[in-house]
């Protein structure tokens, strides 16, 4: 029984950081139709944030020291800061680009940043301590001890999916962002400016982006240069099985994929578990065979048909 | 009359192709206009480029003493066009009131957008019983009052409407019609309307242009075309009695 609500909470726990990694994808795929591959990047960023921009082998804690509220707030303040300029460098130009361009221009962002990091903060891996104590922290459970951190990592998902549902439905630029999604043109005719709606995907986009990479960096205690990209990876698949353009597909999708990998990793026999993936693409691959526009089919999808 | 918009031989294309060549159409203040055509005339490619989706490649467009060629659509929203375009647009994830508000964000004067508000509902009481319900499980007359009212809120100079009629019984129609005249008559809107229909557009409008294949080939006061002859002529391009073959009986 213990055994049995740790696996769910774990699973769940993954499902959460990929519903919070395909909510910041959902939010620009609706309001521009850009898939963000930099989004995993945005990730990475906010942990390497928390740390003095400097080469040397040992991370040197800079943000990390503040009091946990700042620091939230900080990791935030810098992501958004990025993610706005990402907007103005990158995806302003190719504003009336095709979706497949403004997708390699996010890849090229992507790479961007990735050697930028290198740059500035080497490719070794530093590991950084942050509030392991969350790690620490234990309740015990019918004889199996279920740690504090997976049950934060839910609530906090599901307290940011609530802010979101609240933000776009009773907020006039909620509303805005909502008209602007379902059909651009028209939201513009209505006086909706477009620049201030993309830029506000953008700056929730980033601030999604610094929570994962907080709760991510709490979990795995470890920077490198590459660490969103698996998060985007799978996130984008939630994305994509969940039904691009559906922001409630997207945190069905992320979940989906999430309790998969983690119900697979404790189910597998042990010699085929490092190959989890593998039956997790496979599963992905059924799902869009049955069902090609998603879980949640999406109102941009059915204006396309 | 004052000229409030001024569109200026403009030629627009879709990429080679020119849809719209050397265009010229007037709208004075208070006036309901309309500009008539068959299907693919470039009856929404003319609208589409006064409210600034498309820019032409030459020409110009005047509003009031404004030249807003080539200006973004929320800025010539913002200046007072409001465009309620082929197809409604309703937005479906939006529910009534939304959708009503949405254009009201734009406005300077706070204080009188409750009023018109209330006016709105009162022109139209369906959406005053549907104010919570999604736009998209509105009927198309009820979709059409909609973005109407939508426009309308938004406290328009100018409303341009591209083929209110479309896919609408004749009897809703006429109340569409009917709408729009009294909100020229008593408020003293003007009206830029695009139709298919040209009898429609001979008894709503004060004057006409007809639009074929991307020019004008007819324009004048309704009241001097209302035999319809003239009209019939540059609407399908022939003489009396010399049908050209394809084209289609009025
Ligand atoms: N998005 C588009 N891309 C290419 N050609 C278009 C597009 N929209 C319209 N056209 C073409 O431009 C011409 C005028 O179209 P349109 O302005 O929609 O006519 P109308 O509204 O009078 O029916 C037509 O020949 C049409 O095929
Ligand atoms: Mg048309």
């Amino acid at each position: 029984m213990g055994y049995f609500i740790q696996v769910i909470i774990d699973a769940l726990s993954l499902g959460s950081l990929y519903a919070l990694a395909a909510l910041g994808i959902g939010l620009l795929f609706g309001v521009l139709r850009l898939i963000n591959f930099a989004h995993g990047d945005f990730i990475t960023l906010g942990a390497y944030a928390l740390i003095v921009p400097a080469y040397g082998p040992n991370a040197i804690r800079f943000v990390a020291d503040f009091h946990p509220v700042l620091l939230v707030i900080c990791t935030i303040l810098i992501v958004v800061a990025i993610a706005l300029i990402s907007e103005f460098l990158v995806f302003r130009p190719l504003r009336y680009a095709s979706a497949a361009t403004l997708m390699v221009g996010s890849f090229a962002l992507s790479y961007v940043i990735q050697n930028l990091i290198i740059m500035i903060y080497s490719g070794r891996p530093k590991s950084l301590d942050l509030w392991s104590v969350l790690t620490e922290i234990k309740f015990d459970v019918s004889g199996v001890d279920i740690a504090l951190l997976p049950l934060l990592i839910i609530a906090v998902t599901l307290i940011l999916m609530a802010l979101l549902v609240l933000f776009l439905k009773r907020t006039p630029w909620g509303v805005q962002m909502r008209a602007a999604a379902e059909d651009f043109k028209m939201a513009r005719m209505l006086g909706v400016r477009a620049n201030f709606v993309i830029s506000l995907a953008f700056v929730l986009s980033g601030a999604l982006a610094a929570v994962v990479s907080l709760l991510f960096e709490v979990q795995t205690g470890i920077l490198t240069f590459r660490m969103g990209t698996p998060l985007m990876v799978f996130a984008f698949i939630a994305t994509v099985i969940g039904g691009m353009g559906s922001l409630v597909g997207s945190v069905v999708g992320g979940m989906a994929v999430g309790v998969v990998s983690s119900i697979l990793q404790a189910g597998l026999p042990p010699e085929v578990r490092g190959y989890r993936d593998v039956f997790v693409f496979g599963l992905v691959i059924l799902v869009l065979l049955l069902r090609p526009q998603g879980i949640v089919l999406s109102r941009a999808a059915r204006e396309r048909v | 009359m004052t000229t409030l918009l001024k569109v200026d031989n403009i030629t627009v294309h879709y990429s080679r192709l020119a849809a719209v060549r050397n265009v010229s159409v007037d709208v004075s203040e208070g006036e309901i206009v309309c500009i008539v055509g068959p299907n693919g005339a470039g009856k929404s490619t003319t609208l589409l480029t006064i409210s600034g989706i498309l820019s032409p490649t030459e020409g110009t467009v005047t509003f009031g003493t404004k030249n807003i060629t080539g200006a973004n659509p929320e800025n010539v929203a913002r200046m007072g066009i409001s465009q309620v375009p082929e197809g409604r647009h309703v937005f479906t994830a939006l529910n009534v009131e939304e959708n009503l508000r949405i254009g009201t964000r734009m406005r300077r004067d706070r204080g009188e957008i409750e009023k018109d508000f209330n006016m709105v509902l009162e022109m139209f009481p369906v959406l005053a019983e549907r104010k919570r319900q999604s736009a998209g499980k509105l009927s198309g007359g009820e979709q059409q009052m909609l973005v109407i009212g939508r426009a309308l809120l938004t406290r328009p100079k100018l409303m341009t409407i591209d083929e209110p009629s479309l896919g609408l019984a004749p009897k809703i129609v006429d109340r569409v019609y009917e709408v729009l005249t009294d909100l020229r008559n008593r408020m003293g809107l003007t009206l830029l309307i695009v139709e298919q229909s040209s009898e429609r557009a001979l008894k709503a409008a004060d004057r006409i242009y007809v639009l074929r294949s991307g020019q004008i080939q007819l324009s004048g006061n309704a009241k001097d075309l209302r035999d319809g002859e003239k009209v019939k002529q540059a609407y399908f391009g022939f003489t009396e009695g010399v049908k050209h073959v394809g084209e289609v009986a009025f």
